[in-house]
Protein backbone atom coordinates (compact mmCIF):
# COMPACT_ATOMS: atom_id res chain seq x y z
CA UNK A 1 0.00 0.00 0.00
CA UNK A 2 1.57 3.02 -1.01
CA UNK A 3 -0.34 6.95 -1.26
CA UNK A 4 0.16 8.60 -4.54
CA UNK A 5 -1.38 12.37 -5.16
CA UNK A 6 -0.94 15.15 -7.99
CA UNK A 7 -2.18 18.76 -8.42
CA UNK A 8 -2.48 21.32 -11.32
CA UNK A 9 -3.52 24.77 -11.06
CA UNK A 10 -5.42 25.11 -14.66
CA UNK A 11 -4.12 28.71 -14.83
CA UNK A 12 -0.84 27.31 -15.26
CA UNK A 13 0.79 30.05 -12.87
CA UNK A 14 2.75 29.53 -9.77
CA UNK A 15 1.04 28.64 -6.94
CA UNK A 16 2.03 27.11 -3.26
CA UNK A 17 2.42 23.70 -4.84
CA UNK A 18 4.92 22.54 -2.45
CA UNK A 19 2.61 23.44 0.81
CA UNK A 20 -0.39 21.97 -0.94
CA UNK A 21 1.04 18.58 -2.13
CA UNK A 22 3.10 18.18 1.68
CA UNK A 23 -0.78 18.44 2.71
CA UNK A 24 -2.13 15.97 0.63
CA UNK A 25 0.70 13.47 1.51
CA UNK A 26 0.40 14.06 5.20
CA UNK A 27 -3.61 13.29 4.88
CA UNK A 28 -1.89 10.07 3.31
CA UNK A 29 1.01 9.11 6.06
CA UNK A 30 -1.57 5.92 6.70
CA UNK A 31 -0.63 4.68 3.52
CA UNK A 32 3.00 4.95 3.76
CA UNK A 33 5.35 5.08 6.36
CA UNK A 34 8.94 4.26 4.33
CA UNK A 35 9.60 7.47 2.34
CA UNK A 36 7.75 10.64 0.67
CA UNK A 37 8.67 12.43 -2.21
CA UNK A 38 7.93 14.87 -4.23
CA UNK A 39 8.14 16.34 -8.41
CA UNK A 40 7.04 20.53 -7.97
CA UNK A 41 7.32 21.42 -11.78
CA UNK A 42 7.26 25.23 -12.82
CA UNK A 43 9.50 26.78 -9.87
CA UNK A 44 12.93 26.44 -10.95
CA UNK A 45 12.83 28.59 -13.68
CA UNK A 46 15.98 27.80 -14.80
CA UNK A 47 17.94 29.08 -17.95
CA UNK A 48 17.85 26.91 -21.03
CA UNK A 49 20.79 25.12 -20.67
CA UNK A 50 20.94 24.51 -16.83
CA UNK A 51 20.08 21.83 -15.08
CA UNK A 52 19.32 21.13 -11.09
CA UNK A 53 21.56 17.82 -9.30
CA UNK A 54 20.04 16.33 -6.45
CA UNK A 55 23.31 13.87 -4.55
CA UNK A 56 23.03 11.91 -1.27
CA UNK A 57 26.51 11.50 -0.19
CA UNK A 58 27.78 10.01 2.88
CA UNK A 59 29.31 12.11 5.55
CA UNK A 60 32.90 11.27 5.05
CA UNK A 61 35.82 13.46 4.57
CA UNK A 62 36.93 13.66 1.19
CA UNK A 63 33.51 12.59 -0.87
CA UNK A 64 32.58 15.99 -1.12
CA UNK A 65 34.94 17.22 -3.08
CA UNK A 66 35.45 14.20 -5.44
CA UNK A 67 31.44 14.71 -6.51
CA UNK A 68 32.53 18.64 -7.19
CA UNK A 69 35.77 17.85 -9.07
CA UNK A 70 33.84 14.84 -11.45
CA UNK A 71 31.04 17.86 -11.95
CA UNK A 72 33.66 20.41 -12.55
CA UNK A 73 35.72 18.03 -14.89
CA UNK A 74 32.24 18.32 -16.99
CA UNK A 75 31.03 21.61 -16.13
CA UNK A 76 31.05 24.62 -13.61
CA UNK A 77 29.06 24.55 -10.25
CA UNK A 78 27.03 27.63 -10.54
CA UNK A 79 25.42 27.36 -7.52
CA UNK A 80 25.41 24.49 -4.39
CA UNK A 81 23.65 23.87 -1.32
CA UNK A 82 24.16 21.33 0.88
CA UNK A 83 21.14 19.97 3.69
CA UNK A 84 21.34 17.53 5.99
CA UNK A 85 19.55 14.20 6.02
CA UNK A 86 19.85 11.25 8.26
CA UNK A 87 21.64 8.27 9.00
CA UNK A 88 25.10 10.70 8.37
CA UNK A 89 24.20 11.36 4.51
CA UNK A 90 24.32 15.14 3.72
CA UNK A 91 21.85 16.26 0.55
CA UNK A 92 24.16 18.14 -2.34
CA UNK A 93 22.45 20.04 -5.04
CA UNK A 94 24.03 22.18 -7.01
CA UNK A 95 23.09 24.30 -10.18
CA UNK A 96 25.12 23.68 -13.58
CA UNK A 97 25.22 24.18 -16.94
CA UNK A 98 25.36 21.75 -20.42
CA UNK A 99 25.39 22.41 -24.02
CA UNK A 100 22.41 19.46 -23.99
CA UNK A 101 20.39 17.51 -22.14
CA UNK A 102 21.63 14.54 -23.68
CA UNK A 103 24.86 14.99 -21.32
CA UNK A 104 22.92 14.71 -18.46
CA UNK A 105 22.94 10.57 -17.96
CA UNK A 106 26.43 10.07 -18.76
CA UNK A 107 27.72 12.68 -15.92
CA UNK A 108 25.07 10.71 -13.62
CA UNK A 109 26.44 8.08 -14.10
CA UNK A 110 30.04 8.89 -13.49
CA UNK A 111 28.86 10.70 -9.78
CA UNK A 112 27.36 7.10 -9.35
CA UNK A 113 30.61 5.75 -9.88
CA UNK A 114 31.99 7.49 -6.43
CA UNK A 115 31.47 4.98 -3.56
CA UNK A 116 28.73 6.15 -0.73
CA UNK A 117 27.38 8.74 -3.48
CA UNK A 118 24.24 8.23 -5.42
CA UNK A 119 22.52 11.05 -7.82
CA UNK A 120 19.11 10.98 -6.43
CA UNK A 121 18.01 13.00 -9.98
CA UNK A 122 18.59 15.65 -12.49
CA UNK A 123 15.88 18.11 -13.34
CA UNK A 124 15.53 20.79 -15.65
CA UNK A 125 11.92 22.38 -14.84
CA UNK A 126 10.77 20.27 -11.77
CA UNK A 127 12.31 20.19 -8.58
CA UNK A 128 12.30 16.77 -6.83
CA UNK A 129 12.53 16.15 -3.00
CA UNK A 130 12.46 12.42 -1.46
CA UNK A 131 13.80 11.08 1.16
CA UNK A 132 13.15 8.11 4.34
CA UNK A 133 10.96 9.23 7.03
CA UNK A 134 7.61 11.05 7.71
CA UNK A 135 6.14 13.22 5.05
CA UNK A 136 6.18 16.02 7.82
CA UNK A 137 10.10 15.57 9.04
CA UNK A 138 11.00 15.74 5.02
CA UNK A 139 8.61 18.61 4.85
CA UNK A 140 10.85 20.80 7.34
CA UNK A 141 14.32 19.07 6.32
CA UNK A 142 13.44 20.91 2.66
CA UNK A 143 11.04 23.00 3.50
CA UNK A 144 8.54 21.96 0.99
CA UNK A 145 6.23 24.78 2.58
CA UNK A 146 7.31 27.45 0.37
CA UNK A 147 8.20 25.57 -2.87
CA UNK A 148 6.01 27.04 -5.58
CA UNK A 149 5.04 25.25 -8.72
CA UNK A 150 2.57 25.04 -11.40
CA UNK A 151 1.56 21.79 -10.84
CA UNK A 152 2.94 18.53 -8.84
CA UNK A 153 2.59 14.83 -7.99
CA UNK A 154 3.64 12.92 -4.58
CA UNK A 155 4.01 9.82 -3.04
CA UNK A 156 3.66 8.22 0.68
CA UNK A 157 5.93 4.45 0.59
CA UNK A 158 4.90 1.24 1.56
CA UNK A 159 7.43 -1.02 0.79
CA UNK A 160 7.07 -4.12 -0.57
CA UNK A 161 10.11 -5.91 -2.15
CA UNK A 162 12.49 -3.56 -3.08
CA UNK A 163 14.88 -1.63 0.00
CA UNK A 164 13.95 1.27 1.96
CA UNK A 165 16.47 4.20 1.10
CA UNK A 166 16.40 7.61 -0.32
CA UNK A 167 16.61 6.40 -4.48
CA UNK A 168 13.90 3.75 -4.03
CA UNK A 169 11.85 6.64 -2.52
CA UNK A 170 9.03 7.69 -5.64
CA UNK A 171 9.29 9.94 -7.15
CA UNK A 172 10.99 7.84 -10.01
CA UNK A 173 12.58 9.85 -12.73
CA UNK A 174 13.89 8.43 -17.00
CA UNK A 175 16.20 10.20 -18.94
CA UNK A 176 14.73 9.22 -22.07
CA UNK A 177 13.49 12.64 -22.24
CA UNK A 178 13.32 15.25 -20.13
CA UNK A 179 11.94 15.74 -16.53
CA UNK A 180 9.37 12.84 -16.55
CA UNK A 181 8.50 11.30 -13.13
CA UNK A 182 6.66 8.82 -11.52
CA UNK A 183 4.84 7.80 -8.57
CA UNK A 184 3.34 4.47 -7.80
CA UNK A 185 0.93 2.22 -5.73
CA UNK A 186 0.72 -1.31 -6.46
CA UNK A 187 2.76 -4.06 -8.09
CA UNK A 188 3.69 -4.58 -11.76
CA UNK A 189 3.54 -8.45 -12.39
CA UNK A 190 4.83 -8.75 -15.83
CA UNK A 191 7.50 -6.44 -15.38
CA UNK A 192 10.01 -8.28 -16.98
CA UNK A 193 8.22 -8.53 -20.02
CA UNK A 194 7.68 -4.70 -20.08
CA UNK A 195 11.54 -4.00 -19.25
CA UNK A 196 12.99 -6.46 -21.88
CA UNK A 197 12.41 -4.55 -24.54
CA UNK A 198 13.36 -1.05 -22.73
CA UNK A 199 16.31 -2.69 -22.44
CA UNK A 200 17.20 -3.79 -25.86
CA UNK A 201 16.35 -0.46 -27.22
CA UNK A 202 19.18 0.69 -24.48
CA UNK A 203 17.50 2.00 -21.90
CA UNK A 204 19.53 2.10 -18.54
CA UNK A 205 17.64 0.11 -15.40
CA UNK A 206 19.68 1.17 -12.04
CA UNK A 207 17.09 -0.76 -10.13
CA UNK A 208 14.76 -3.83 -10.61
CA UNK A 209 12.40 -1.44 -8.96
CA UNK A 210 9.35 -1.56 -11.06
CA UNK A 211 7.83 2.06 -10.62
CA UNK A 212 11.77 2.50 -12.39
CA UNK A 213 10.38 0.19 -14.96
CA UNK A 214 6.68 2.66 -15.59
CA UNK A 215 8.69 5.75 -15.99
CA UNK A 216 10.86 4.40 -18.39
CA UNK A 217 8.05 2.93 -20.87
CA UNK A 218 6.25 6.48 -20.28
CA UNK A 219 9.12 8.56 -21.12
CA UNK A 220 9.69 5.87 -23.88
CA UNK A 221 6.26 5.95 -25.59
CA UNK A 222 6.44 9.71 -25.37
CA UNK A 223 9.60 9.97 -27.03
CA UNK A 224 8.01 7.70 -29.80
CA UNK A 225 5.49 10.53 -30.31
CA UNK A 226 2.73 9.19 -28.30
CA UNK A 227 0.57 11.97 -26.18
CA UNK A 228 0.43 11.56 -22.52
CA UNK A 229 -2.83 10.01 -22.81
CA UNK A 230 -2.18 7.84 -25.31
CA UNK A 231 0.83 6.46 -23.58
CA UNK A 232 -1.03 6.10 -20.27
CA UNK A 233 -3.96 4.02 -21.89
CA UNK A 234 -1.33 1.78 -24.39
CA UNK A 235 0.67 1.19 -20.47
CA UNK A 236 -3.22 -0.15 -18.87
CA UNK A 237 -3.39 -2.46 -22.27
CA UNK A 238 0.89 -3.75 -21.74
CA UNK A 239 1.08 -4.04 -17.90
CA UNK A 240 -0.51 -6.72 -15.90
CA UNK A 241 -0.99 -6.18 -11.84
CA UNK A 242 -3.01 -4.11 -9.56
CA UNK A 243 -1.68 -0.55 -9.71
CA UNK A 244 -2.67 3.03 -10.01
CA UNK A 245 -0.08 5.51 -10.61
CA UNK A 246 0.74 8.94 -11.60
CA UNK A 247 2.84 10.78 -14.22
CA UNK A 248 3.85 13.77 -13.99
CA UNK A 249 5.88 15.88 -16.74
CA UNK A 250 6.33 19.71 -17.56
CA UNK A 251 2.92 20.02 -18.88
CA UNK A 252 0.42 18.24 -16.44
CA UNK A 253 0.01 15.21 -14.74
CA UNK A 254 -1.74 12.09 -15.57
CA UNK A 255 -2.96 8.94 -13.59
CA UNK A 256 -3.77 5.48 -15.12
CA UNK A 257 -5.16 2.74 -13.44
CA UNK A 258 -4.86 -1.04 -13.71
CA UNK A 259 -8.30 -3.17 -15.42
CA UNK A 260 -9.30 -4.93 -12.75
CA UNK A 261 -9.33 -1.33 -10.78
CA UNK A 262 -7.38 -3.26 -7.70
CA UNK A 263 -5.49 -0.13 -6.38
CA UNK A 264 -7.93 3.04 -5.53
CA UNK A 265 -7.80 6.62 -7.25
CA UNK A 266 -10.22 9.29 -7.02
CA UNK A 267 -10.35 12.71 -8.48
CA UNK A 268 -12.02 16.09 -8.11
CA UNK A 269 -11.36 19.92 -9.42
CA UNK A 270 -13.02 23.05 -9.18
CA UNK A 271 -12.38 26.21 -11.48
CA UNK A 272 -9.10 26.91 -10.47
CA UNK A 273 -7.27 22.96 -9.43
CA UNK A 274 -7.75 19.39 -11.28
CA UNK A 275 -6.32 17.09 -7.98
CA UNK A 276 -5.90 13.28 -8.27
CA UNK A 277 -5.12 10.64 -4.95
CA UNK A 278 -5.31 7.89 -3.49
CA UNK A 279 -8.08 8.76 -1.41
CA UNK A 280 -10.19 11.79 -0.68
CA UNK A 281 -8.96 12.47 2.78
CA UNK A 282 -6.02 14.30 0.50
CA UNK A 283 -8.43 15.75 -2.17
CA UNK A 284 -10.20 17.37 0.83
CA UNK A 285 -7.03 19.41 1.88
CA UNK A 286 -6.96 21.42 -1.98
CA UNK A 287 -10.26 21.34 -2.93
CA UNK A 288 -14.09 20.80 -2.58
CA UNK A 289 -15.12 17.21 -2.24
CA UNK A 290 -18.50 17.63 -2.23
CA UNK A 291 -18.33 16.18 -5.76
CA UNK A 292 -15.49 13.32 -5.86
CA UNK A 293 -15.20 11.08 -8.95
CA UNK A 294 -13.96 6.98 -8.77
CA UNK A 295 -11.19 6.80 -11.74
CA UNK A 296 -12.69 3.32 -13.04
CA UNK A 297 -10.55 0.34 -13.81
CA UNK A 298 -8.63 0.73 -16.78
CA UNK A 299 -9.49 4.63 -16.97
CA UNK A 300 -7.04 6.81 -17.25
CA UNK A 301 -7.13 10.84 -16.98
CA UNK A 302 -4.98 13.55 -18.10
CA UNK A 303 -4.83 17.74 -17.17
CA UNK A 304 -2.27 19.32 -19.44
CA UNK A 305 -1.96 22.92 -18.91
CA UNK B 1 -34.42 11.79 22.33
CA UNK B 2 -30.96 12.08 24.26
CA UNK B 3 -28.66 13.26 21.55
CA UNK B 4 -24.65 13.99 21.72
CA UNK B 5 -21.53 15.08 18.99
CA UNK B 6 -18.08 13.75 19.09
CA UNK B 7 -15.60 15.96 17.50
CA UNK B 8 -13.37 13.58 15.29
CA UNK B 9 -10.68 16.55 14.46
CA UNK B 10 -7.40 15.26 15.94
CA UNK B 11 -8.28 11.96 16.93
CA UNK B 12 -7.45 8.45 15.57
CA UNK B 13 -10.34 6.11 13.95
CA UNK B 14 -9.40 4.16 17.39
CA UNK B 15 -9.87 6.81 19.42
CA UNK B 16 -13.85 8.24 18.26
CA UNK B 17 -14.93 4.74 17.78
CA UNK B 18 -14.28 4.02 21.10
CA UNK B 19 -15.99 7.04 22.07
CA UNK B 20 -18.64 6.08 19.75
CA UNK B 21 -18.87 2.56 21.39
CA UNK B 22 -19.39 3.94 25.22
CA UNK B 23 -21.88 6.84 23.75
CA UNK B 24 -23.79 4.94 21.99
CA UNK B 25 -24.99 3.28 25.64
CA UNK B 26 -26.32 5.96 27.00
CA UNK B 27 -27.32 8.09 23.75
CA UNK B 28 -30.14 7.70 20.53
CA UNK B 29 -28.31 9.67 18.35
CA UNK B 30 -24.61 10.44 18.33
CA UNK B 31 -23.54 13.02 15.06
CA UNK B 32 -19.63 12.73 14.24
CA UNK B 33 -18.28 16.62 13.38
CA UNK B 34 -15.13 17.09 11.03
CA UNK B 35 -15.17 12.98 10.19
CA UNK B 36 -12.53 13.88 7.31
CA UNK B 37 -13.00 10.94 5.59
CA UNK B 38 -11.40 9.03 8.20
CA UNK B 39 -11.04 5.10 7.92
CA UNK B 40 -13.74 2.68 10.19
CA UNK B 41 -15.93 4.76 11.32
CA UNK B 42 -17.99 3.11 13.74
CA UNK B 43 -16.69 -0.28 12.88
CA UNK B 44 -18.41 -2.99 14.92
CA UNK B 45 -21.09 -0.78 15.96
CA UNK B 46 -23.93 -2.71 17.55
CA UNK B 47 -27.50 -1.79 18.86
CA UNK B 48 -30.56 0.30 18.22
CA UNK B 49 -28.63 3.90 17.89
CA UNK B 50 -28.27 6.42 15.08
CA UNK B 51 -25.35 7.83 13.72
CA UNK B 52 -24.73 10.94 11.73
CA UNK B 53 -21.26 11.23 9.90
CA UNK B 54 -21.63 15.09 9.05
CA UNK B 55 -18.84 14.89 6.15
CA UNK B 56 -16.69 12.48 4.34
CA UNK B 57 -16.05 8.80 5.64
CA UNK B 58 -12.97 6.60 4.71
CA UNK B 59 -12.55 3.24 3.96
CA UNK B 60 -15.02 0.30 6.01
CA UNK B 61 -17.77 2.84 6.89
CA UNK B 62 -19.85 0.85 9.30
CA UNK B 63 -18.22 -2.53 8.63
CA UNK B 64 -19.26 -5.50 10.55
CA UNK B 65 -22.08 -3.58 12.32
CA UNK B 66 -25.70 -5.11 13.45
CA UNK B 67 -28.44 -2.85 14.28
CA UNK B 68 -27.18 1.09 14.10
CA UNK B 69 -28.63 3.38 11.33
CA UNK B 70 -25.74 5.37 9.87
CA UNK B 71 -25.90 8.82 7.99
CA UNK B 72 -23.05 9.92 6.06
CA UNK B 73 -23.45 13.50 4.86
CA UNK B 74 -20.96 13.28 2.14
CA UNK B 75 -19.17 10.31 0.75
CA UNK B 76 -18.01 7.40 1.38
CA UNK B 77 -14.42 5.37 0.67
CA UNK B 78 -14.14 1.42 -0.29
CA UNK B 79 -16.35 -1.09 1.09
CA UNK B 80 -18.74 0.80 3.45
CA UNK B 81 -21.21 -1.25 5.44
CA UNK B 82 -18.35 -4.65 4.76
CA UNK B 83 -19.71 -7.60 6.41
CA UNK B 84 -23.07 -5.69 8.04
CA UNK B 85 -25.56 -8.04 9.47
CA UNK B 86 -28.35 -5.79 10.70
CA UNK B 87 -29.14 -1.84 10.27
CA UNK B 88 -28.64 0.75 7.77
CA UNK B 89 -25.87 3.15 5.98
CA UNK B 90 -27.15 6.05 3.68
CA UNK B 91 -24.48 7.86 1.94
CA UNK B 92 -26.03 10.94 0.40
CA UNK B 93 -22.49 11.56 -1.78
CA UNK B 94 -20.96 8.89 -3.82
CA UNK B 95 -19.23 5.57 -2.91
CA UNK B 96 -15.96 4.30 -3.78
CA UNK B 97 -15.58 0.39 -4.58
CA UNK B 98 -17.09 -2.91 -2.76
CA UNK B 99 -20.50 -0.50 -1.70
CA UNK B 100 -22.19 -3.63 0.76
CA UNK B 101 -19.23 -6.18 0.37
CA UNK B 102 -20.31 -9.62 1.94
CA UNK B 103 -22.93 -8.10 3.69
CA UNK B 104 -25.20 -10.67 5.55
CA UNK B 105 -28.18 -8.19 5.94
CA UNK B 106 -29.10 -4.98 6.42
CA UNK B 107 -29.55 -1.89 3.81
CA UNK B 108 -26.61 0.10 1.98
CA UNK B 109 -28.38 3.56 0.02
CA UNK B 110 -25.84 5.15 -1.89
CA UNK B 111 -27.82 8.53 -3.54
CA UNK B 112 -24.82 9.12 -6.19
CA UNK B 113 -22.14 6.91 -7.92
CA UNK B 114 -21.01 3.51 -6.63
CA UNK B 115 -17.53 2.17 -7.79
CA UNK B 116 -16.66 -1.16 -8.91
CA UNK B 117 -17.71 -4.18 -7.29
CA UNK B 118 -20.83 -3.32 -5.87
CA UNK B 119 -22.56 -5.78 -3.84
CA UNK B 120 -19.45 -8.50 -4.18
CA UNK B 121 -19.76 -11.86 -2.25
CA UNK B 122 -23.00 -10.70 -0.43
CA UNK B 123 -25.32 -12.69 0.80
CA UNK B 124 -28.76 -11.17 2.14
CA UNK B 125 -29.73 -7.59 2.12
CA UNK B 126 -30.62 -4.54 0.07
CA UNK B 127 -28.47 -2.44 -1.44
CA UNK B 128 -29.49 0.74 -3.80
CA UNK B 129 -27.21 3.09 -5.56
CA UNK B 130 -29.05 5.75 -7.30
CA UNK B 131 -26.97 6.98 -10.05
CA UNK B 132 -24.01 4.03 -11.76
CA UNK B 133 -22.58 1.32 -10.18
CA UNK B 134 -19.31 0.34 -12.02
CA UNK B 135 -17.22 -3.09 -12.94
CA UNK B 136 -18.36 -6.36 -11.92
CA UNK B 137 -21.39 -5.26 -9.50
CA UNK B 138 -22.63 -8.44 -7.68
CA UNK B 139 -19.50 -10.13 -8.17
CA UNK B 140 -20.35 -13.31 -6.76
CA UNK B 141 -23.42 -13.02 -5.24
CA UNK B 142 -24.97 -15.15 -3.49
CA UNK B 143 -28.09 -13.77 -2.12
CA UNK B 144 -30.03 -10.46 -1.36
CA UNK B 145 -30.71 -7.80 -3.52
CA UNK B 146 -28.96 -4.64 -5.44
CA UNK B 147 -30.88 -2.03 -7.08
CA UNK B 148 -29.59 0.50 -9.56
CA UNK B 149 -31.34 3.37 -10.89
CA UNK B 150 -28.75 4.62 -13.39
CA UNK B 151 -26.16 2.24 -15.58
CA UNK B 152 -24.06 -0.90 -14.99
CA UNK B 153 -20.27 -1.18 -16.19
CA UNK B 154 -18.78 -4.15 -17.76
CA UNK B 155 -19.04 -7.35 -16.37
CA UNK B 156 -22.50 -7.12 -14.32
CA UNK B 157 -22.92 -10.17 -12.27
CA UNK B 158 -19.95 -11.63 -12.78
CA UNK B 159 -20.10 -15.27 -11.12
CA UNK B 160 -23.36 -14.72 -9.51
CA UNK B 161 -24.88 -17.75 -7.59
CA UNK B 162 -27.96 -16.38 -6.07
CA UNK B 163 -30.01 -12.93 -5.18
CA UNK B 164 -31.22 -10.22 -7.79
CA UNK B 165 -29.97 -6.97 -9.21
CA UNK B 166 -32.73 -4.72 -10.85
CA UNK B 167 -31.30 -2.08 -13.00
CA UNK B 168 -33.05 0.91 -14.63
CA UNK B 169 -30.44 2.38 -16.39
CA UNK B 170 -27.77 0.50 -19.66
CA UNK B 171 -26.19 -2.72 -18.86
CA UNK B 172 -22.54 -2.37 -20.42
CA UNK B 173 -22.04 -6.07 -20.18
CA UNK B 174 -22.93 -9.38 -18.28
CA UNK B 175 -19.94 -11.05 -16.66
CA UNK B 176 -19.89 -15.02 -16.47
CA UNK B 177 -23.13 -16.80 -15.51
CA UNK B 178 -25.51 -14.26 -15.49
CA UNK B 179 -28.47 -13.16 -17.83
CA UNK B 180 -31.26 -10.69 -17.82
CA UNK B 181 -34.96 -10.77 -17.68
CA UNK B 182 -37.65 -8.47 -17.52
CA UNK B 183 -39.68 -8.42 -13.89
CA UNK B 184 -42.99 -9.34 -12.99
CA UNK B 185 -45.54 -6.91 -11.62
CA UNK B 186 -44.96 -7.84 -7.80
CA UNK B 187 -41.44 -7.19 -8.52
CA UNK B 188 -42.17 -3.68 -9.98
CA UNK B 189 -44.58 -3.08 -6.19
CA UNK B 190 -41.94 -4.34 -4.51
CA UNK B 191 -39.72 -1.94 -6.06
CA UNK B 192 -41.75 1.06 -5.97
CA UNK B 193 -42.36 0.16 -2.03
CA UNK B 194 -38.40 -0.45 -0.41
CA UNK B 195 -37.45 2.76 -3.07
CA UNK B 196 -40.30 4.82 -1.77
CA UNK B 197 -39.43 3.82 1.79
CA UNK B 198 -35.80 4.91 1.20
CA UNK B 199 -36.21 8.50 -0.29
CA UNK B 200 -36.29 7.67 -4.27
CA UNK B 201 -39.55 8.62 -5.68
CA UNK B 202 -39.93 7.41 -9.17
CA UNK B 203 -43.13 8.39 -11.97
CA UNK B 204 -44.88 5.00 -12.22
CA UNK B 205 -44.09 4.54 -15.98
CA UNK B 206 -39.87 4.59 -14.81
CA UNK B 207 -40.75 0.86 -13.20
CA UNK B 208 -41.41 -0.19 -16.86
CA UNK B 209 -37.73 0.11 -17.49
CA UNK B 210 -36.12 -1.89 -14.96
CA UNK B 211 -34.71 -5.35 -15.76
CA UNK B 212 -32.81 -7.92 -13.64
CA UNK B 213 -29.88 -10.10 -13.68
CA UNK B 214 -30.07 -13.58 -12.10
CA UNK B 215 -28.07 -16.55 -12.51
CA UNK B 216 -27.56 -18.57 -15.19
CA UNK B 217 -27.46 -21.83 -13.39
CA UNK B 218 -27.14 -22.21 -9.29
CA UNK B 219 -23.78 -24.58 -9.62
CA UNK B 220 -21.59 -22.65 -12.56
CA UNK B 221 -18.38 -24.03 -11.49
CA UNK B 222 -18.65 -27.78 -9.87
CA UNK B 223 -21.21 -29.68 -12.39
CA UNK B 224 -24.85 -30.40 -12.08
CA UNK B 225 -25.11 -32.79 -9.46
CA UNK B 226 -26.01 -31.32 -6.35
CA UNK B 227 -23.88 -32.73 -3.13
CA UNK B 228 -25.92 -33.44 0.22
CA UNK B 229 -24.52 -33.04 3.15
Amino acid sequence: MCGIAGIVYKDGKLHPAGRDMTKMLHALQHRGPDSAGFSIYGGLKLAKDEYLLNIEIKEKKGILNKVKDTIEAMTRIKSEEKIQSVENYIIYRCKISLDSFSQLKPLITEIDKIEDVTVLNGSHSFEMIKDVGSVLEIADRYDTWSKKGTHAIGHTRFSTESIVDRYHAHPFQSYIIPDITVVHNGQITNYWKIRDPLERKGHIFETTNDTECIVHYIADKLADGYKLEEALEQSVKDMDGPFSYIVGTPNGIGIAKDQLGLRPGVMAEDNEIFAIASEEMALGEVVDTRHIEQIAPGEVRVYEI
Amino acid sequence: MKEAKINAKGKTPREVNSKLKKMAEEYDRIIIKNPNAMHYLAAGLTGDVEVVIDGSAGYFAGTMIHGPRIEIRGNAGWFPADNMTRGKIKIHGSAGDGVGQGIYGGTVIVKEDAGSRTGEIMKNGTIIIGGNSGFMTGLYMMGGQIIVLGDLGKDAGESIIRGKIYVKGEVESLGKNAKIKGITDQEKEELEKILGENGFKLEKSEYKKFKKIIPRSRRPFYGKEVEEG
